[in-house]
């Protein structure tokens, strides 16, 4: 952090909104983890308790918005300042879709448990989920320290997330092909994974507005970011 | 909101450097107050100058018009050239370079004259119009240039010090264009005028650019980033940083301007 304001009032402020940014993310990463825990367990008392979290999460990016305009209002910020505002405020909106994508995981529960899931997908959920809560937790600790040296390392990592998902859509079709009673909970668990890729890539929009805060720069190259489920075709046997 | 988003609207005019000064000292007495100080001011854009009270910017832009000469301890060196030619020069009558280098200081100080008479006041001792209609023209058009001619038409002969204080201030200022200046230089023009008529000078700052090289010291870092298209940032006599505005209180990249801007300082 730079030096103190003269203007101690302003430092409180701008503690304030890093304090509930980092309060946001705390919340996020428990819903997320959470909510996977509740798919891989068939457990939806864990998952109602996510669904219900949620209101805490949409309740904090409020405050953060206020907060932040008033802040603008009163303090007419420039430079590092400016950029740490307009950088909460679009981190709060990454932390709050964080949840809702959480949230949704956790709905979706009682609907794959219809049937038994087999362990190796849900072994492959749990993995790709501990890869972007990894993401989420580490570009949290980069927004606290101001590093864009780690904003940077995690925005380079995406891919591996993409890549696990691509194989996951792959075996989920699989399975659906294999046996058509499969459709419904696959349906719901290609949700699940599709959610969790989302929630890397909201860790990738934080690292690259953490990486914008600290440095007044935006990342040089583009990200690397390819769906590359957008290429994979079933083919189904014998036909 | 408009006004608000000029700066980006009308990027900076790439143009030549209309002001160029180089290796300019000032010292009052002993005390050196401007320190090596090199700097080129574009011409068409507007130019402000911001950094701590004391940290030299009115000096520097007294020594723009040769201000400075009225007071005997200060001492410049160095050069500074308009158009390339050097304003020191012992053949320069400081009287012609101030009908070609306008100021507007921070309290307006019209003359106990009439409004007409204020603005017909330098055209008439320059000798810059042959008869009563040249000089109705030049009064008219400089008052209208100054957004003042429909407010003051229909009393020019009242006193100018009857206007309100941001009437006045665009008195000074239709005063400072009515010799037809190449540089506007304005010295905290809005410090002592309310918001709305700061929001006037400030429109018609946007407008002077396009005919004059404008500098402006201001203490508030909100109007250098509105009205100027180049920032340069004064500290303890020098020039911490010079640059595009946007950049400058966006990220600027001297600490000393970083500092200055977010309200570290000191």
């Amino acid at each position: 952090m730079p030096a103190a304001h003269t203007v101690t009032s302003y430092d409180d402020e701008l503690r304030w909104l890093a304090r509930r940014l980092s309060e946001m993310g705390g919340i996020g990463e428990g819903m997320v983890a959470d909510a996977v825990t509740a798919l891989v367990n068939a457990d939806t008392g864990l998952a109602q308790r996510v669904i219900s979290e949620d209101v805490l999460l949409d309740t904090a990016e409020r405050e953060i918005y206020e907060k932040a305009v008033l802040v603008i209002a009163k303090r007419q910020p420039m430079a590092s300042d400016l950029r740490e505002i307009i950088g909460s405020i679009r981190i709060a909106s990454d932390l709050e879709r964080v949840g809702d994508l959480g949230k949704n995981i956790a709905k979706r529960v009682i609907a794959v448990h219809t049937m038994p899931q087999p362990k190796k997908l849900v072994r492959g959920l749990e993995h790709l989920a501990e890869l972007a809560l990894t993401q989420l937790k580490e570009v949290l600790d980069a927004f606290a320290t101001r590093s864009p040296e780690l904003a940077n390392s995690i925005r380079e990592r995406d891919e591996e997330i993409d890549a696990i998902y691509t194989s996951l859509f792959r075996e989920l079709l699989t399975y659906m092909m294999e046996d058509p009673r499969n459709i419904t909970a696959c349906t719901h668990l290609l949700f699940c994974a599709k959610n969790i890729e989302r929630i890397g890539d909201h860790a990738t929009n934080i690292a690259e507005t953490v990486y914008y805060v600290a440095t007044g720069d935006q990342f040089a190259s583009e990200r690397p970011k390819d769906d590359d489920t957008v290429n994979v075709i079933a083919t189904v046997p014998g036909v | 909101m408009m006004n608000m988003m000029r700066n980006e609207d009308l990027p900076q005019v790439q143009t030549r450097s209309k002001i160029t000064a180089k290796n300019v000292q000032v010292f009052y007495g002993t005390t050196h107050a401007i320190k090596d100080l090199s700097i080129d001011i574009p011409d068409k854009n507007v130019t402000a100058f911001i950094g701590p009270s004391g940290c030299g910017k009115s000096t520097f832009l007294r020594c723009l018009n040769r201000m400075n000469d009225t007071i005997s301890s200060c001492r410049v060196e160095g050069q500074i050239a308009i158009d390339g030619e050097d304003i020191y020069d012992p053949r320069v009558d400081p009287v012609q370079l101030r009908a070609k280098v306008g100021m507007v200081f921070q309290k307006p100080n019209p003359f106990p004259k009439s409004i007409y008479d204020n603005v017909a006041y330098g055209p008439k001792i320059h000798g810059l119009a042959r008869n009563k209609a040249e000089i109705d023209a030049i009064v008219e058009g400089s008052l209208r240039k100054a957004a003042l001619w429909n407010e003051v038409k229909d009393r020019l002969a009242a006193a100018g010090t009857g206007l309100s204080g941001g009437q006045q201030q665009r008195l000074c200022i239709a005063r400072a264009i009515a010799t037809s200046p190449e540089v506007l230089l304005m010295d905290e023009p809005c410090s002592a005028l309310d918001p709305i008529a700061t929001a006037q000078v400030e429109e018609l700052i946007d407008e002077l650019r396009s005919q004059f090289s404008v500098v402006i010291v201001t203490h508030s870092m909100q109007q250098a980033a509105r009205v100027s298209q180049r920032t340069a940032m004064f500290h303890l006599g020098v020039i911490a940083e010079e640059g595009p505005t946007d950049k400058m209180f966006t990220n600027p990249d001297d600490k000393r301007t970083q500092d200055y801007i977010t309200g570290r300082y000191g």
